[in-house]
């Protein structure tokens, strides 16, 4: 009897790994025949097209990493999926919108240009304040959907705040859609930072741009992930974070007001996603209510990739879904419309040799 | 009382022997009023009486979601009746019926318009679909149609005598792309792309064919993913096999995007050449300065006085400038113009007063159109019933405004 449960118990186990080990070896055999394929024997593209994937890549990764971010708090504290979270990015972008076709009416004139704007006579703090209208509109709008979405489900089982979000994820693209119209806008920026102008750099006898938005977004998202780990790890606000990721009860006995961190957490993702949301629009120009979806559904994945829960997972995860989007079907030599495919694939393949995700996920113990 | 009544009845035999009296009359053989044309002809003659209008129908979409086509067409081609006059004291009429865009809604409205025998010929339908529901209903009794929209290419082949359109095809926009590109452009060397559609895969496929039976080489065919906000990976790909110029098959949201990136992907040099999913005002606020040069078909037509005449004539009727409700309404004009000046052609004042139209000869005269001047470009229809022979018009984008490219 006990033998019997023992074989039937761990042949299926077995099989599994072999079915695992052999799909990984074919997978990753195949990925190394065509990347070898492109890269010595057609020699498709020279190192100035690489170079632009990449810039391309690290300019989406690290929005999708500031989205990730988000998700990856929040599950770590409430051990949920916000699938809203790609909608606060949308409010984010609206935010940043609004405040710059403000500042463009404003007119600013000088002597030599009666038609300045305010937006072109200050355009660092015109870009300032688009970042700041982003992020509190999207912060607010975080603290918000975990006040009404979210808090009176706290002790509902967990499928109950999942649809939640879902529903508050089609409530405000309606809402945004009724208020704000379905036409796509166009975002205005200063002329100092027009889209498609940057940096000309020659790499192997071209031109490869790199545009001063890019740059922005990238910089700015290296610097925002660097003050988030800041926080997490140094500060009041941080230590109680990590401390009602581990335990609420426990943190609640200590003194720690619950609430107030998970209020707090969705401030801070929000505030991340606004930021991510405002780079969107100045980088990619366009601006509506679906905007959010995909890089929401993206984020998510990407936080999955590094391992959900885990802060510096999300950030790897992030970057890594950018390059591999951008430069995947390239190296593999397939079409880009496949390019959500590979990035999938990635996830699934993630999934099946690492469940834990890149960096793993962090564990009761551990998380944050 | 039992007098009354035969009086009554009496009265009622009077009135129904009276009201046939006059079909006994137009007999050929009767009193000779109605012309020799009607007898020889395959299927036979409408005969307009005095007082009556001769009607041209149309199948269209009336109501529901895609209703503003009908409505617009139809006003199209209302003007076009104004315009027309009379003819020998008669006057025509375009009765439009809702087919609600659907292939039941054709049919049906195909067999209405059928029984009304002063109904000569059919500017329509509007929807591919209920064309092709409403063809083998005309076919039967000999109603010649020219539709001013149906693009669905496979309508032409059905070895229809009545079907006719002036709506060019996607088959007849790609290989005029495809020509344009290599013979008047000079391009050599062409990047195609499309957005996955079955419209946009559709036009690249023809336009890469063309191109390179005439010489030229697609160094690169791809697909993107429609509706993302940035598309430079993809177009690094392209710019790594150095293309003269971008074709893309796909529609304006994409499109505008695929221009502005193109200018920092290393495609600075190479023409955007879009279609006419990629025209419109909403392409010109998105590109910009990076917009300059790039190409697209218009169902716009240009600027000549008759069409000028036409959107002035329009916009006091209508109270709507031509092309907002749907890009058609000059085509509506165009159909309803066209078919007039053909029963013009062929009907037949009889000396009874009443006028016959040989229906036989008016699908063929439809048929036969030759360098008709209409306000989209000259119509000759082919055997299979494709008149656009002038083919799409193509537009350009100079100094932030969409012009004729020559």
């Amino acid at each position: 009897m006990t033998a019997l449960s023992s074989v039937s118990f761990k042949t299926p186990q077995l099989v599994a790994r072999i079915i695992r080990s052999v799909i990984g070896i074919i997978v990753v055999v195949w990925a190394a025949m065509r990347i070898y394929n492109v890269l010595f024997v057609n020699q498709a593209y020279g190192l100035d097209t690489w170079v632009r994937f990449g810039i391309t890549g690290l300019i989406i990764g690290g929005m999708y990493a500031l989205i990730a971010i988000g998700y990856t708090l929040v599950y770590g504290i409430l051990g949920m999926i916000n699938f809203a979270h790609g909608e606060v990015m949308m409010i984010g972008t609206f935010g940043g919108y609004f405040v710059l076709e403000a500042l463009a009416a404003i007119p600013a004139p000088t002597l030599a240009n009666p038609d300045l704007n305010f937006l072109n006579a200050q355009p660092l703090l015109s870009i300032l304040l688009a970042f700041l209208a982003g992020t509190l509109a999207a912060s607010l709008m975080g603290y918000l959907l975990e006040k009404i979405a979210y808090r009176p489900l706290r002790n509902a089982p967990r499928l109950a705040p999942l649809i939640s979000a879902i529903g508050a994820s089609i409530f405000l693209q309606n809402a945004v859609q009724l208020l704000f119209s379905p036409q796509l806008r166009d975002y205005t920026n200063p002329d100092a930072l027009a889209r498609g102008t940057g940096w000309s750099i020659e790499i192997a006898g071209s031109q490869v741009l790199v545009t001063y938005t890019g740059v922005l977004s990238f910089v700015l998202s290296i610097l925002l992930m660097v003050g988030l780990y800041v926080l997490v790890q140094k500060t009041r606000i941080g230590r109680a974070m990590r401390a009602v990721a581990q335990d609420k009860k426990t943190a609640a006995l200590m003194g720690v007001d619950v609430d107030a961190v998970i209020s707090q957490t969705f401030i801070i993702s929000g505030a991340l996603a606004g930021a991510a949301g405002v780079m969107w629009g100045i980088h990619n120009g366009l601006v509506y209510y679906f905007l959010g979806f995909i890089p929401g559904i993206k984020a998510f994945t990407a936080a999955v990739l590094g391992g959900i829960g885990n802060i510096p997972g999300a950030m790897l995860g992030g970057l890594v879904l950018g390059l591999v989007e951008s430069i995947g079907p390239a190296a593999l030599g397939i079409d880009f419309q496949l390019k959500d495919v590979i990035a999938f694939l990635i996830l699934v393949l993630v999934l099946i040799f690492r469940p834990s995700g890149l960096l793993g996920a962090a564990s009761v113990e551990e998380k944050l | 009382m039992n007098k009354r009544f035969f009086v009554f009845v009496a009265l009622i035999l009077v009135m129904v022997i009276a009201s046939c009296s006059p079909s006994a009359g137009s007999n050929p053989s009767g009193a000779g009023a109605a012309p020799a044309e009607c007898a020889s002809d395959a299927f036979g003659c409408a005969k307009i009486a005095p007082g009556q209008t001769i009607k041209i129908g149309m199948g269209a979409p009336m109501t529901g979601g895609d209703a503003s086509f009908g409505i617009d067409i139809s006003q199209g081609g209302r003007i076009a009746v104004t315009d027309a006059g009379e003819l020998e004291g008669f006057k025509f009429e375009l009765i439009a019926e809702d087919d609600s865009g659907t292939a039941e809604g054709g049919a049906a409205v195909a067999n209405k318009l059928v029984a009304d025998p002063t109904v000569v010929a059919i500017a329509g339908h509007i929807f591919s679909g209920a064309t092709a529901a409403a063809i083998p209903i005309y076919e039967k009794v000999g109603l010649p149609m020219l539709s001013p929209s149906a693009t669905n290419p496979p309508l032409a082949e059905m070895g229809s005598k009545v079907f006719n359109r002036i709506a060019f095809t996607d088959a007849i926009q790609g290989k005029f792309a495809g020509t344009y590109l290599y013979e008047k452009l000079g391009i050599r060397k062409l990047a195609v792309m499309h957005d996955g559609s079955d419209y946009g895969k559709g036009l690249a496929e023809i336009v890469r064919d063309t191109f390179t039976s005439l010489g030229g080489e697609v160094v690169s065919f791809s697909a993107i993913t429609s509706k993302e906000s940035d598309y430079t990976a993809p177009l690094a790909a392209v710019a790594a096999t150095q293309p003269e110029a971008l074709y893309f098959g796909g529609y304006t949201q994409d499109g505008a995007i695929l221009a502005n990136n193109m200018k920092q992907t290393g495609l600075e040099n190479a023409i955007f050449f879009g279609c006419d999913g990629t025209y419109g005002q909403d392409f010109l606020d998105r590109t910009g300065a990076n917009g300059n040069g790039a190409y697209a078909v218009s169902l716009t037509p240009a600027d000549t006085d008759s069409k000028v005449k036409f959107d002035a004539a329009y916009e006091a009727a209508f109270g709507v400038k031509p092309g907002t409700l749907s890009p058609y309404t000059w085509n509506g004009y165009d159909v309803v113009a066209a078919l007039i000046a053909q029963v013009k052609a062929v009907a037949i004042k009889g000396s009874d007063g009443n006028l016959y139209i040989p229906r036989g000869a008016l699908v063929n005269a439809v048929r036969n159109l030759k360098d008709y001047q209409g306000l989209t470009g000259v119509f000759t229809c082919d055997a299979k019933g494709e008149c656009n022979a002038s083919g799409p018009l193509l537009v350009t984008i100079q100094d932030g405004k969409w012009v004729v490219a020559e």
